[in-house]
């Protein structure tokens, strides 16, 4: 067992902060909290979103897929955070990392 | 024809989960059909209001909220922690989805319609007052206020919290201004950004005169009456229930996990 615990704190620009806090495993992550001043709805659509990223790859590629997929999926609508901003802020927990 | 709201000043200043239950009830009943449209005024003393996704380890500082004896409660709606004392005056607007003023879905268009009640009110009381998206109201480029909202349960929300007298210095006591939030700001403090209605207007003035003239403002922009009322008989169930069973509980406001499915969104951390 080798995981290791990721953060960071992102923010777009004119945009909310995005707070991650997840656990890394061999390069995928294995649990990860989202949280942040930002705005989501429909709100319980938030733990959908972590559980779906759980497994995945910390590569921008899988995690705009996934995050595209969610929206797509449950018609959730974001305000003060983007897909895109998302996947940096995840990818912002590896980063500082290293 | 003219269509006629309903006003409420239901508030428990001692009790800022009842507060917040009852921020619920209302929505929920509206949405029911239960209920008319709704606009209510309310207060905390002493408290921080979390927005629903926010951590409140890494959001809140304890030991200043101890000291202090600073409450610590989460809304249903997202966005930002702020300070509640008795110089804020807290408003909430509940429309059945579909309402004639904000027929879509869109959550920022939501903001932007049911903050100019707000701004109208404030601007006759002389203020130089705009909406600021994403959610905020704005004197002269400074914050005096900042919303939440959502749309569920068939209802349109939007409640909002107004810097009237408050201490402002407390605020960057018992939150923790996380660097990342301030990195595309000019101004580095929270309470330079950030003012409140007394000192933009250089008087005195009471969150009631400022509640006045928000209901004025809230009747001209919408073309609607505003009639006083009181909570029914449901609301008051509703607000009872959710009180026992999420904002009365740490797991709900400490955690953002709620003990009952019938009451409110469910999140595992």
């Amino acid at each position: 067992m080798d995981q290791t615990l990721l953060a960071a704190d992102y923010k777009g620009p004119g945009g909310k902060l995005l707070r991650i806090r997840l656990t890394e495993d061999q390069g995928q992550i294995r649990k990860v909290k989202i949280t942040g001043d930002f705005f989501l709805i429909p709100e319980e659509s938030l733990p959908k979103l972590e559980k779906m990223l759980e497994d995945t790859p910390i590569r921008e590629k899988e995690l705009r897929l996934l995050v595209d997929r969610f929206f797509r999926g449950t018609e959730a609508q974001a305000l003060g955070i983007t897909p895109n901003d998302l996947v940096n802020a995840i990818l912002a927990a590896k980063e500082e990392a290293l | 024809m003219t269509e006629t709201w309903r006003v409420v000043d239901v508030e428990y200043p001692d009790d800022p989960f009842m507060n917040l239950a009852v921020e619920e009830a209302i929505p929920r009943a509206v949405g029911e059909g239960a209920s008319p449209p709704t606009i209510r005024f309310w207060h905390n003393t002493n408290t921080i209001v979390l927005g629903c996704f926010q951590s409140a380890a890494l959001e809140v500082n304890f030991d200043e909220c101890r000291q202090i004896g600073t409450d610590v409660v989460r809304r249903f709606t997202g966005g930002g922690a702020v300070y509640h004392d008795a110089g804020n005056l807290n408003y909430a607007i509940s429309l059945k989805k579909g309402h004639a003023l904000v027929p879509g879905n869109d959550l920022q268009e939501v903001f932007r319609r049911l903050s100019q009640g707000g701004v109208q009110g404030l601007r006759d009381l002389g203020l130089n007052a705009e909406f600021q998206p994403i959610n905020d109201i704005a004197v002269d480029g400074k914050k005096v206020s900042g919303a939440a909202g959502s749309i569920k349960w068939g209802t349109v929300f939007h409640h909002g919290c107004i810097l009237v007298t408050s201490d402002l210095s407390i605020l960057g006591r018992v939150l923790n201004v996380p660097k990342a939030k301030l990195a595309d700001r000019h101004v580095p403090s929270v309470q330079k950004r950030v003012t409140t209605i007394r000192d933009e207007l250089h008087r005195n003035i009471s969150t009631k005169e400022v509640r006045d003239s928000i209901v004025q403002g809230i009747e001209t922009s919408y073309n609607v009456r505003l009639e006083k009322g009181t909570l029914t008989g449901r609301e008051m169930s509703l607000a009872k229930e959710l009180y026992q069973w999420k904002y009365n509980r740490d797991s709900w406001n400490l955690e953002g996990r709620s003990e009952s499915g019938e009451v409110g969104p469910i999140r595992t951390h």
